[in-house]
Parts: C-alpha cells; sequence; structure tokens
C-alpha cells in the first residue's frame, strides 16, 4: 500500500467520523444494553440449565468416553481423517497453519478493498472454513457415543451417607456384619471361619483418618484376607463411591461426628402397625438390603438365590420356591429361625436377626407376601392382618443413634479432610 | 461543593482529558454487530468476577478439588449460580469473541492502520480459548479428566518435540497433581494477566485508531 492509498483511507475515514455519532452516548448505550442483555441471559442459564454434575475423575475408568468441550470438537473431528503415520498434520501441521494465517491476515492480505464486492475470494474462503468448523462440530456431536450411564453422583454430605450405607450392605455386610460389628465370617468362600474385630468402635475410628479408611477399602489388606475393591485393583467400587463409604462409616460409627437426620430416617424400616399387612416393597426390602444383599447376589455363594428384586425373592435359587404366600414353613422362614436343613444353613449365618425383624418376615408371609403396598393396603382393609401386636423395628444404624435423639459431640473432626467439606 | 471536589480531582488527575478522548470522541455510525466486541470485554469482566468468588472455595488437588465443587454448588450460599454463570460464561465468551473476530473480517477491519488490533485480537482468541481448556480440567471429574488426557495426548503425536510438550503440559507422563496445579495457575494468572494486558493494548489502539466504519461501495 502505497502513501497516497493510506492518505485517502485516513481522509475517507475522517469524512465518515464527521458524519458520525458520539461515543458518548450513542454508541456506549447499545454496549451496555448488550451487556445487560447478556447478564439476564447468563443467570437464566445458570439457574435453568446450570451445570451437569458429573462423577468425580476415576483414572482407573479407561472405558470412559473422552469428550472435549464443545468448541474443540471440530479439532477432534477433523483428526479422524488423519488416522495413523499422518495424524500429526492433523494435529500440529493444520492447526499451526491456521493460527500462523490468523496472524499474518493483515499482512499477506494486499488487497486495499474494504467493501465485500471487491474482496469476493476472502470472503467466499472464510465462509468455507467456518462452515467446515461448524459441519464439523455437528459431525462430531452427532457421532459421539452416548456415555453409559455411571452410578449414583450423591451431592450433600447426607445423600453421600445414604449411599455409602447401601454400598456398605452390599459389599462389606458379608464379612464386617451389618453394623460393623465383625465376628466369625461365616459362608464367604475362603475366609470362612475367620473372626473379624468391630471397625464401628473408637479403637478403629480415632486412629485411622479417612485417607487411611480410603486406602484399605481400595488396596485392601491382603495379608489378613480383605480383597481391594476399588476398579483400579479388580474390584467393583470407583473413588467416588469409596469416598461415601468412608463417610457413610465416619458419620455413623465415629461419636465425635453427628450424624445428619435424613440419613438415620432413610435408614429407618416403616413401622408396622397391628393388623396391618406388610408389603415387600416397604418393609421387607429395606431388611434384604441392609442384612441379605450382601451375599444373595449375582457372583456369590448363596444356592443361586439373589434377592435383588420381589421376583427374585419369590422364585430364584435351587431350592424355588423359597418363599411360599401364606406358608409359615416356607424355607426362608425356617433359615430365619435358625434351622438346619440339607444344604441351607441359618441365616444371615453368622448372627440371628432381631425377632422384630423377623416377626415382620412372618408376617409378610402370613398375609400373602404381597409385593406393593397398594396390595398391601388393600389387604389389611380385608382384614388379613392376623395379629394385634405392633411392630416398631426401627433399623439404628448403631446401637448409639435413634431417629429423633439429638447427639451433641461437636469436636472437630481433624480427622477427616477428605470428606469434609470446608466450612466457611 | 461537588463541582469544587471535581475541579480539585481534575487538576490532578486530568479527568477532563480522559472524558475527551474516551467518552466525547465522534465516530462512524456503525451498527449492532459492533458491539460484539464490548460484549466480549464484558464477559471476560464477568469471569473474572465468577472466577475470584470460585476460587475462594476451590482447591486445586485431586484429592479435594471435586470435594470442593461439590461443596460449592450444594454449601456455598449461591455458589451453584456463581458457578453457573462462570460456567456459561466460558461458553458465551468463546462464541462471542469468534463472532466479532468474524464481524472484523467480514468488514474488512483489519486492514490499514488496524493490523495491529487484529493481531492483539489474535491473541486474544487464542488465550480464550486456552482459558476454556485449562478451566475444563479443573472440576476434576470424569468428563474433564479424560477429556484433558486425550487433550494433552493430542500435541504428543507432533514429531520429535511432541512426547516433551505432552510432558509439560501434564508435568509427568500422566495426568497428576502436578497437572491440575499447572492449569490452575495457567487459569488463574497466566492466562488472565496475558488477556487483561492485551485488552489494553487492543483498547488503546481501537480509541487512538477510532472504530472502523461500515465499508460502503467506494471503499
Ligand atoms: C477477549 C477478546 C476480545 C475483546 C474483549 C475485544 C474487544 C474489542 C472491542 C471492545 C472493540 C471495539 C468495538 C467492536 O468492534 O466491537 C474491538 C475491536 C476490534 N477487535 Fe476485538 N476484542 C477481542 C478479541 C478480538 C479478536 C479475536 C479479534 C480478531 C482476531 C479482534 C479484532 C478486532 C479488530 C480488528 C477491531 C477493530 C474493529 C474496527 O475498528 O472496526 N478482537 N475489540
Amino acid at each position: 500500500m502505497n502513501e497516497e492509498q493510506k492518505k485517502g483511507i485516513l481522509e475517507k475515514y475522517k469524512q465518515a467520523k464527521q458524519k458520525g455519532v458520539k461515543f458518548y452516548p450513542d454508541i456506549i448505550y447499545k454496549d451496555i444494553l448488550i451487556s445487560f442483555a447478556l447478564f439476564i441471559v447468563l443467570v437464566i442459564m445458570a439457574i435453568f440449565i446450570g451445570v451437569v454434575n458429573e462423577p468425580k475423575a476415576n483414572p482407573s475408568d479407561t472405558a470412559y468416553v473422552p469428550r472435549p468441550e464443545w468448541y474443540f470438537l471440530f479439532l477432534f473431528e477433523m483428526l479422524k481423517y488423519f488416522p495413523g503415520e499422518i495424524e500429526w498434520i492433523g494435529t500440529a501441521i493444520i492447526p499451526g497453519l491456521a493460527v500462523l494465517a490468523l496472524f499474518l491476515l493483515p499482512f499477506f492480505d494486499r488487497n486495499p478493498n474494504r467493501h465485500w464486492s471487491k474482496r469476493k475470494f476472502a470472503i467466499t474462503f472464510m465462509t468455507v472454513i467456518v462452515l467446515g468448523m461448524v459441519g464439523l462440530t455437528i459431525l462430531a456431536a452427532a457421532t459421539t457415543p452416548e456415555q453409559e450411564e455411571e452410578g449414583v453422583i450423591a451431592n450433600t454430605m447426607s445423600e453421600q451417607i445414604v449411599v455409602g450405607e447401601e454400598l456398605y450392605s452390599i459389599h462389606c455386610v458379608e464379612c464386617h456384619g451389618p453394623e460393623g460389628e465383625g465376628g466369625e465370617i461365616k459362608g464367604v468362600e475362603g475366609l470362612e471361619g475367620v473372626i473379624l474385630d468391630p471397625i464401628n468402635t473408637e479403637d478403629v475410628m480415632y486412629p485411622f483418618t479417612d485417607e487411611t479408611l480410603y486406602n484399605i477399602i481400595d488396596m485392601g489388606q491382603p495379608n489378613l484376607g480383605m480383597p481391594p475393591f476399588s476398579t483400579q485393583f479388580g474390584g467393583e467400587l470407583s473413588p467416588a463411591e469409596i469416598e461415601y463409604l468412608v463417610t457413610f462409616m465416619r458419620y455413623t460409627w465415629d461419636d465425635r461426628a453427628e450424624l445428619p437426620e435424613e440419613p438415620v430416617a432413610a435408614a429407618a424400616i416403616p413401622t408396622l402397625a397391628p393388623n396391618e399387612v406388610p408389603s415387600y416393597e416397604v418393609h421387607v426390602a429395606p431388611i434384604i438390603k441392609r442384612y441379605c444383599i450382601s451375599c444373595h447376589r449375582p457372583g456369590k455363594k448363596n444356592n443361586n438365590y439373589t434377592m435383588g428384586s420381589y421376583e427374585e425373592v419369590m422364585t430364584s435359587g435351587d431350592n424355588a420356591p423359597n418363599v411360599i404366600p401364606g406358608d409359615m414353613t416356607s424355607i426362608l422362614l425356617r433359615t430365619l429361625h435358625r434351622e438346619e436343613m440339607e444344604n441351607i444353613g441359618p441365616m444371615p449365618p453368622s448372627k440371628a436377626l432381631k425377632p422384630e425383624l423377623i416377626a415382620i418376615f412372618e408376617r409378610w408371609v402370613a398375609g400373602g407376601a404381597l409385593n406393593t403396598a397398594a396390595e398391601a393396603a388393600a389387604a389389611t382393609a380385608a382384614g388379613a392382618g392376623g395379629t394385634t401386636v405392633p411392630i416398631t423395628a426401627t433399623l439404628t444404624i448403631t446401637g448409639t443413634i435413634v431417629p429423633g435423639s439429638t447427639i451433641t459431640p461437636t469436636i472437630p473432626l481433624a480427622t477427616s479432610e477428605a470428606t469434609q467439606q470446608p466450612t466457611p | 461543593m461537588t463541582s469544587k471536589f471535581v475541579t480539585w480531582l481534575d487538576e490532578r488527575l486530568g479527568l477532563q482529558g480522559i472524558y475527551d478522548t474516551v467518552f466525547d470522541r465522534k465516530v462512524p455510525k456503525v451498527n449492532w454487530w459492533f458491539t460484539l466486541g464490548s460484549a466480549s470485554l464484558f464477559l471476560f469482566v464477568m469471569q473474572v468476577v465468577t472466577g475470584i468468588f470460585l476460587s475462594v472455595y476451590y482447591v486445586p488437588s485431586p484429592d479435594h478439588a471435586y470435594d470442593s465443587i461439590q461443596y460449592i454448588m450444594n454449601g456455598v450460599t449461591f455458589g451453584w449460580l456463581i458457578r453457573g454463570i462462570h460456567h456459561w460464561g466460558a461458553t458465551l465468551m468463546v462464541i462471542f469473541v469468534f463472532i466479532h473476530m468474524l464481524r472484523t473480517f467480514y468488514y474488512a477491519a483489519y486492514k490499514f492502520p488496524r493490523e495491529l488490533t487484529w493481531v492483539t485480537g489474535v491473541v486474544l482468541l487464542l488465550a480464550t480459548l486456552g482459558m476454556g481448556f485449562t478451566g475444563y480440567l479443573l472440576p476434576w471429574n470424569q468428563k474433564a479428566y479424560w477429556a484433558t488426557t486425550v487433550g494433552t495426548e493430542i500435541p504428543g503425536t507432533i514429531p520429535v518435540i511432541g512426547p516433551f510438550i505432552t510432558s509439560i503440559l501434564r508435568g509427568g507422563s500422566e495426568l497428576s497433581a502436578v497437572t491440575l496445579a499447572r492449569f490452575y495457575s495457567v487459569h488463574i494468572w497466566f492466562l488472565p494477566l496475558v488477556i487483561l494486558l492485551v485488552i489494553g493494548i487492543h483498547m488503546y489502539l481501537i480509541i487512538r485508531l477510532g472504530i472502523s466504519n461500515i465499508p460502503g461501495k467506494d471503499d
């Protein structure tokens, strides 16, 4: 561009300014208006779309399908066209050249004209590139496989405790007992007869930090027979799940921690009124979940009797049916009363259920072993309850914490940084 | 009284001069596309403000990052709102900076005498994308972890120096606490300072050269 042209451009610009407006207020008011609109849009997006809650990073979960932020998707998609040996053309050469071209654009675009009709090549070129980027982004979004559903994500402390408790029931009860009380292990392959110390006392809770507990669950204690539980070492639990477990243990068994009310309520078994017919859904399932499911799930030694759903409870197992509606000699009831049968031992193997819990099973079978609360309510109305003794079995997580009671210890939990949230 | 005070300040700060050059200047008649730059600026300011609030509670370590975010979302009053604005603000900023670039391209605003405005703009575009890339890892969730694993693998394919770049980005051979620490400091110190500085130059140039006019048939 020669001096003549430069002068011309500056002269024309001066004229354009003369015919123009003042920055304040004419221009700035538009800027402020747009900014304000953007602010509203942001608040609306934050409120109504929010941020999707993702599970915690799990470095051992290599099955996870990586998805970059959406504005990098086009780059990702482009790489697919440069497989193997020539991948670096897509990863280095093309992006490198593109950035270089952007930087140098004002210097190699020597066309002095500014009106679109005199720069058709530049405009077409840019438009093709932008459309290509948009196209690749859409293509990438359409072809990325759906993420498989991940485990539950617990947000609040209470949710974490509830989830942790469920995980405890599934993975730990068979050896450590429903309340962490330990004792002799029965019916667990390879660990038969091993005697476990309780893990619900201050002997464990005080000296072990959350981190220690995490590591024990994570890696197991091979010399003591405890297997590793994290997926990284061949177990079934993600890091987040192990953290929920630790949180559950800390808040239920450490008397320096105060258990929030929601998890207590979640763990309680609904009370049963006199003459009320119990249902699987409301009364039986919570007991099974807490005391039985640890062994009665696939992959465990259990005569193929799995108890994950009503159907399974009623029909699965080598000795099926274990539950016959109305039959008080159903195998299930006999095992609860610790009767020795051929191939079938007393249940739960190490320690009898509390009598009030056994009574719920009995009244359930007597009442027809009904599934849903609605069926049970209908049966109750028809007077099939059969007993006048009220059953108010409340499942307490430990012997010390009862729903409704207030627990006062408030020594700060110096040992539990891993799950304790920072306090503002 | 007020005017006396203002005069006193003006004598020392030269407020009138600032007002005359920044606000009371003549500009050509332009359209709404010319608001995209200040929209980008506004979004950047929003990111800085919400980001500062987030940094109060966020803990940049693999052990605590995820929990600290959960706490921001559930424990801190309006923490979810601040994080939501920061999250969507990032996306909007990328969109607005990009469209702002397109508008200056289509209006040929990068030509004489505004070449340097464009060059500083490209730095801003890259820095904005860098903010998105580094910020994505910080929540330390599955998505963050695996996207960054792949993202840092990409430069590794460059012949000869590739693996070296990957190990610089990660601070080791794998994603670790070091990676998180690096991304965090780049996200809250290096890039914001670069953006701040370059926005300063960008704005100086815009005020000095004036905003370009909409190209007419004879331009
Ligand atoms: C954080 C990012 C950015 C901010 C905050 C920003 C801010 C602004 C503002 C406020 C203006 C004046 C009004 C307008 O045209 O909208 C402007 C003009 C301009 N910007 Fe940016 N910008 C950014 C990124 C970019 C990028 C990525 C480019 C191009 C690669 C760019 C190139 C330009 C040019 C050439 C002008 C002069 C336009 C004219 O005089 O007509 N800017 N910028």
